[in-house]
């Protein structure tokens, strides 16, 4: 039973969020507003369908194909500086929102990346983002757009090596923590 | 269909073509594998997503329209970390929210935290990230995260005025 509890704990804590952002919409407008949202949700599903499956599917060959001798000596822990590098660089060229790279890093986390690899990808797809740039120019401007990648651009190495060198140990936790 | 749509295949098709030249295990080893990432995970996206419904029909922007505005320096930095957080959706939706908010008067400093809180501490994008990470990388990447756009603030703040 204690199982069952702990591997349906991150559906729980999703659907605490429902309930409460449910009852937001339902003061907000009644049920109408409730339906609303769900329709909303659901239609955002359906668009973001075939990016779902090229990220799942991605995700799939990456473990299928990677060896895990690859992964330890690029993207695991032994990897270094190199590896937080690569992982930048992987992050900042991958397009698609957090339902298609997350799949994505939970595959390089299954197939034995570290903590600060891992740290690094996420941070660069958010910082460095190679496919948001033309967007951000054009509707940010150029000072904006510009000071802003200046000021971020060495924050998702950095972010990377502070956690390795800190939290690096505690990947086999983190490993075990996303099998639940 | 986007771009990110289109890429996200391009690469697909590219792991795909080298599964092949690997020999038919690998190719049945990735569908089994991407099968069972899927089954493990279409509840939670489908929970993931309706998070994103309710809170879009919520609107948050016009609370993050509405207290940015007048805010400015060290306590619009501030503000501007935690309306980040708040900030819904993709770039289509965001960036043209931060440009009317610029044209409001909001400074450089805080316009710089908010894009970069949206981009890193974002909440709903969490819903994607427990499933596939677990509790305890959300908890570190997050936390280890918080000061990042304060401290792109502060450093607007230095650079520029």
């Amino acid at each position: 039973m204690t199982i069952n509890i702990k591997k349906y704990r991150i559906h729980f804590v999703l659907l605490i969020v429902i309930i409460f952002l449910g009852i937001m919409a339902f003061t907000q407008g009644g049920w109408d507003q409730v339906l609303a949202g769900i329709k909303d949700g659901l239609s955002i599903l359906l668009q973001e369908l075939p990016l779902l499956a090229a990220a799942f599917l991605t995700a799939g060959f990456l473990q299928a194909l990677v060896k895990k001798e690859f992964i330890t000596r690029w993207l695991g822990r032994e990897a270094g500086l190199k590896g937080i590098l690569l992982a930048c660089l992987g992050g900042g060229l991958i397009p698609g929102g957090p339902y298609a790279y997350y799949p994505i890093a939970g595959a390089l986390l299954k197939s034995g990346a570290g903590l600060g690899v891992l740290i690094a990808f996420v941070t660069a797809k958010n910082l460095w983002s190679v496919s948001r740039i033309p967007l951000e120019f054009a509707i940010l401007g150029t000072t904006i757009t510009i000071r802003r990648y200046l000021i971020t651009f060495l924050i998702p190495p950095l972010l990377g090596l502070l956690a390795e060198w800190f939290l690096g140990g505690s990947i086999t936790k983190i490993e075990e923590n996303a099998q639940q | 269909m986007s771009s990110a749509t289109i890429i996200l295949w391009c690469i697909t098709a590219v792991l795909l073509l080298f599964s092949w030249k690997a020999g038919p295990e690998t190719v049945n080893r990735g569908f089994h594998l991407a099968w069972a990432t899927t089954k493990q995970n279409t509840l939670l996206i489908f929970l993931a997503f309706l998070i994103v419904g309710f809170v879009n029909i919520l609107s948050p922007q016009e609370l993050v329209k509405s207290w940015i505005g007048p805010a400015s320096g060290w306590q619009g930095i501030i503000l501007a970390e935690f309306l980040g957080m708040l900030l819904p959706g993709g770039p289509y939706v965001v960036f043209p929210l931060i440009a009317i908010l610029f044209q409001a008067g909001a400074g450089l400093a805080p316009i710089i935290t908010l894009i970069t809180s949206w981009s890193t501490q974002s909440l709903l994008t969490i819903g994607f990230e427990l499933p596939f990470m677990g509790w305890r990388f959300t908890l570190i990447r997050w936390g280890m995260g918080l000061l990042i756009p304060l401290a792109a603030g502060f450093t607007a703040v230095i650079l520029w005025g």
